[in-house]
């Protein structure tokens, strides 16, 4: 018993981990950024910030766009190296992100929810 | 049916291949974030201070926002547009600290709410920093007109910074005419940068 209750602590652990680490930030595009390269995530309502990290400047996009009428929100462009977006709300929204110009230094799009 | 030991075997086993699983994927997840997303720089974004560096005036029934300055311990210096220093609802960019222009002269946010089409925009906004170099910066419209931007200074730690904020007005916005770039001058009134916003109405 004294195994069972320890692999079961062991687990519990882990899954907390697991959950803090992969959950809350989702990476949703980094792949290559040719000029109009975009990465979306899936709609849900949980989103409430969405970024962009470059390890170099060029011009990039980031936004929440709602499932209803598909408009943009908060929309942001800059050439900085982080560009961060928050929309505190419940309605059902993606992530999105765009390169305006193409790079090719490592540059990754991540939404929190 | 297995016996009583053989279960408890199992068990073992499967609890030591899920909790694997499970830390290689939270591992994996972390790695997947990459090198370029500062966890420290996330950290002082929500905690440290903001400072004001210029006003978006209310406009098009929208209400007053600034623009703000904010160095961070994580080692970069953020460009916010946001309703006030202390709201999480914030829009902006960040830089490396001993690079706040990211070798340029002008660090330009554009932000806005509606569209993409240019005619379903119902808010737009640009902030900036503008280097020691500036010494006037004008946006340039798409209807070839231009608008002198009105630099504020503000000191934060140490170091001065000068910016400035703008609201595109509501018949702007009617008549699909907004800000195709902002454009810095030096004391000559040469151009010594210029940065475009993608706008095309």
């Amino acid at each position: 018993m004294k195994r069972l209750a320890a692999v079961a602590a062991l687990m519990l652990v882990a899954l907390a981990i697991s959950a803090s680490a992969s959950a809350a930030i989702v990476t949703y595009g980094g792949y290559s950024w040719p000029a109009g390269q975009a990465y979306s995530t899936s709609y849900s309502p949980y989103w409430w910030r969405n970024v962009f990290s470059k390890m170099a400047t060029f011009d990039t996009t980031v936004t929440f766009i709602d499932n209803v009428s598909y408009s943009w929100h908060f929309t942001l462009r800059s050439h900085a190296t982080f560009l961060s977006i928050h929309w505190h709300s419940s309605q059902t929204k993606k992530a999105h992100c765009r390169a305006n110009q193409g790079s090719s230094a490592w540059a990754a799009c991540a939404a929190s929810s | 049916m297995l016996n009583n030991g053989k279960t408890r075997r199992w068990i073992v086993a499967l609890g030591v291949i899920a909790t694997g699983g499970i830390c290689a994927g939270a591992v994996i997840a972390a790695q997947v974030r990459g090198p370029g997303i500062p966890q420290g720089l996330e950290a002082a974004i929500e905690a440290e201070p903001l400072v004001l560096v210029a006003d978006l005036p209310a406009r098009n029934g929208q209400a007053k926002r600034g623009v703000f300055v904010q160095p961070t311990s994580a080692g970069f210096v953020c460009l916010w547009d946001a309703p006030s220093a202390s709201s999480p609802a914030r829009q902006g960019g960040c830089n490396p600290s001993n690079d706040p222009f990211a070798g340029r002269e002008l660090f330009v946010n554009f932000v806005y709410d509606g569209g993409p089409a240019v005619s379903d925009v119902r808010d737009a906004r640009l902030s900036g920093l503008v280097s020691q170099a500036v010494a006037r910066a004008q946006v340039v419209m798409s209807d070839g007109t231009q608008r002198s931007l009105v630099l504020r200074g503000a000191s934060v730690g140490g170091k001065s910074y000068r910016g400035f904020g703008y609201r595109l007005g509501r018949t702007d916005l009617q008549m699909g005419v907004g800000p195709i770039a902002v454009v810095a001058l030096d004391e000559s009134g040469a151009e010594i940068d210029r940065q475009t916003t993608g706008f095309n109405g």
